[in-house]
């Protein structure tokens, strides 16, 4: 491989990891935000196991699409400065919006909702993971429509050789970010709905103390994903009409736009018309049935897997351009750049991230197994000063 | 417009080594002060609910570089380029190691992630040393020279100091058996942003001379300042929630 090649595959190997952890994130951050308001509406504390089961699920998801999504954002000036040079004054706004303006606000009020438990007062408790559910929705929107304009250069002229921001209101009515927005986000709503799904499933299966728990999630997995497969499909085929405006040949080209658009839909449909004829009908019995719960646990990853196939499709489509029309991928690489520094770099970054991101998984599956009793997240209350004390002077 | 994003910059910049500085020198000190592992324990606890709102400083210089400075961003991080690496890779062990460490039972686990931890901390400090020396020679020479490990040393002292301060403040006669008020963190604090404030001021000049142009500035005024009292309130309210003055965590906590 020459050095463009290995350049384009680190950014590969990177954002499909990084896509992977934040799909999930964005599925689970309403159903949890939801959950937690049951828990402090009713006081019950099967809501408040349930708050605290998930979202330590969703926290150990959380912290890869953070490390993997650092990894991202000093890519672009590691191999692909010109990038920056020719269009920064324009791709670079999107960017540094969703870093100051939603990103910042996401992790601190994460760290508050993580840390929290038992010290904040409940209502305000609760609104941290709102605004996390919030700015994650944020993040998702100025990433998408910085994406967007590398697939169609709206809202931008070039004057002296580079790109100048000339509206950008442009930037955010792109006809690439408006149907691929809900399409994603909805994405996102089928993963975490199947995830939901799966874990509920396996946790039944086995024969839960947490019956309650678990036949209550998932039901609300079904209808996660059932709205979230209308939402993804939807929307999936409402691009083609703009795509076809901007970019004609999208998956016409090379082997992997098709290939992975193909398979992303044949995935797509099958288990829409799964979740639209046999899960939703069924969703009241369902948590009885204990023969379907072992299918519904080997479906949950093919939601991550037609994700995946989705920016495959949508990335690989752009080549040669990373603007499309503008700028090619050759171009943009950093001058000077050698194939040993992208070597150590992609062996350093695939590896570690690589390593981390499967024991993230192996954790996730062991909070599922261990159940809601075991999650450590908000466990306990704080002991009383008072009563400490107390217990000293014995 | 051109000095308000400057500073924007210099804030982000000067905020992440003064708020996130004590949890590196901590993390770096982790094997030293943490004998046992309840002492480990209890330095992760005390550092943990200050990672993701100091960390993400950082993000957020990253953030203003390219939208407000992009003639520059990809020069100064291409000429870092194994110190960009290696920070990252450091970053990355860092907080796996902290949101790892307790996911599993067993000492040798927990043991694994702590050394993670140390490692990673360390990886942060020298690459910030280096890459401020670095900067400072206006990335001209090799991104390793003979200067650099000098100011890897003093950074990664600087780093050590703040985080030794911050365990002598949050928990006062503890792991350190030290006391320290919270006007000794503050100078700790201005220890720690020193270097990288006279940096800065050395480099205002040119970073005015590539900051970009103002219809892109106006854009990014428009839509982030009216967040900027949301984003400083956040961050106040974590130290006003985290703070020494309120009851002790329970040991260990989600970290």
């Amino acid at each position: 491989m020459d050095v463009l090649d290995l350049a384009r595959t680190q950014f590969a190997v990177t954002g499909s990891l990084h896509f992977l952890f934040v799909v999930l994130t964005l599925g689970l951050a309403p159903l949890i935000a939801i959950t937690h308001t049951r828990y402090a509406v009713t006081g019950r504390p099967v809501h408040e196991r349930a708050t605290r089961f998930w979202g330590q699920i969703y926290v150990i998801n959380y912290a890869l699409g953070i490390l993997t999504g650092l990894v991202m954002e000093f890519q672009f000036g590691l191999n692909w400065s010109g990038l920056s040079h020719y269009a920064g004054d324009v791709f670079g706004a999107p960017l540094a919006i969703e870093t100051l303006g939603a990103f910042f606000l996401e992790s601190t009020f994460l760290g508050l909702w993580i840390f929290g438990w038992h010290r904040l007062p409940k209502w305000l408790h609760l609104a941290c993971i709102w605004a996390v559910t919030l700015t994650a929705y944020a993040s998702a929107l100025w990433i998408m429509a910085a994406n967007s304009f590398l697939q169609n250069p709206a809202g931008a002229v070039e004057r002296d050789g580079h790109l100048v921001l000339t509206d950008f209101g442009a930037l955010l009515t792109n006809p690439t970010l408006t149907m691929a927005l809900p399409h994603v986000l909805g994405a996102g709503l089928w993963t975490g709905g199947f995830v939901v799904l799966g874990a509920s499933a396996y946790q039944l299966f086995r024969r839960t103390p947490e019956r309650e728990l678990f036949t209550s999630s998932l039901r609300t997995g079904v209808i996660t994903s059932f709205v979230g497969s209308l939402i993804t499909v939807g929307f999936g085929y409402a691009q083609f009409g703009a795509i076809s405006g901007v970019q004609p040949d999208k998956f016409d080209g090379g082997v992997l736009p098709g290939l992975g658009l193909g398979f992303m839909i044949m995935i797509g449909q099958l288990l829409q018309f799964v979740i639209m004829f046999a899960l939703t009908p069924a969703v009241y019995w369902l948590p009885r049935w204990r023969w379907a719960h072992p299918l519904l646990m080997a479906m949950t990853p093919l939601p991550f897997i037609a994700a995946i196939l989705g920016w495959l499709a949508r990335e690989s489509g752009r080549q040669p351009w990373l603007i499309n029309g503008r700028l090619t991928v050759a171009d943009a690489m950093s001058p000077g750049l050698t194939s040993g520094m992208v070597t150590v770099s992609l062996i350093a970054f695939g590896g570690v991230l690589g390593l981390l991101a499967l024991v993230d998984y192996l954790l996730i599956a062991r909070t599922v197994r261990r159940g809601p009793a075991a999650a450590t997240l908000g466990a306990g209350a704080p002991a009383d000063p008072n009563e400490r004390a107390h217990a000293l002077s014995y | 417009m051109d000095i308000l994003w400057l500073g924007v910059f210099a804030l982000l910049l000067i905020g992440y080594f003064a708020l996130e500085g004590f949890d590196i020198g901590a993390g770096m000190l982790l094997p030293v002060l943490g004998r046992t592992q309840r002492d480990r324990d209890e330095i992760v606890t005390a550092m943990a609910p200050f990672v993701l709102a100091g960390e993400v400083w950082l993000v957020a210089v990253a953030g203003v570089l390219f939208g407000a400075f992009p003639a520059i961003e990809g020069e100064v991080l291409f000429g870092l380029y194994p110190l960009v690496v290696l920070l990252l890779v450091s970053w990355t062990l860092r907080d796996a190691g902290l949101w790892f460490r307790r996911r599993a039972d067993g000492s040798a686990w927990r043991t694994t992630w702590d050394w993670a931890i140390c490692a990673g901390s360390c990886g942060l400090a020298l690459s910030w040393g280096m890459a401020l020396v670095a900067l400072a020679g206006g990335l001209s020479g090799p991104a390793i020279g003979l200067l650099e490990p000098a100011g890897a040393l003093v950074m990664a002292a600087l780093f050590a100091l703040h985080g030794w301060t911050f365990l002598s403040w949050r928990l006062p006669g503890r792991v350190t058996g030290a006391r320290r008020t919270g006007w000794a963190l503050l100078g700790s604090a201005c220890a720690a942003a020193a270097p990288v404030s006279v940096l800065l001021a050395v480099l205002a000049p040119w970073l005015l001379d590539h900051m970009a142009p103002a219809g892109t500035l106006s854009v990014l005024s428009v839509m982030i300042l009216p967040f900027a009292p949301i984003m400083v309130g956040a961050q106040v309210w974590v130290w006003r929630m985290f703070g020494p003055g309120r009851a002790a965590d329970r040991i260990p906590s989600f970290f």
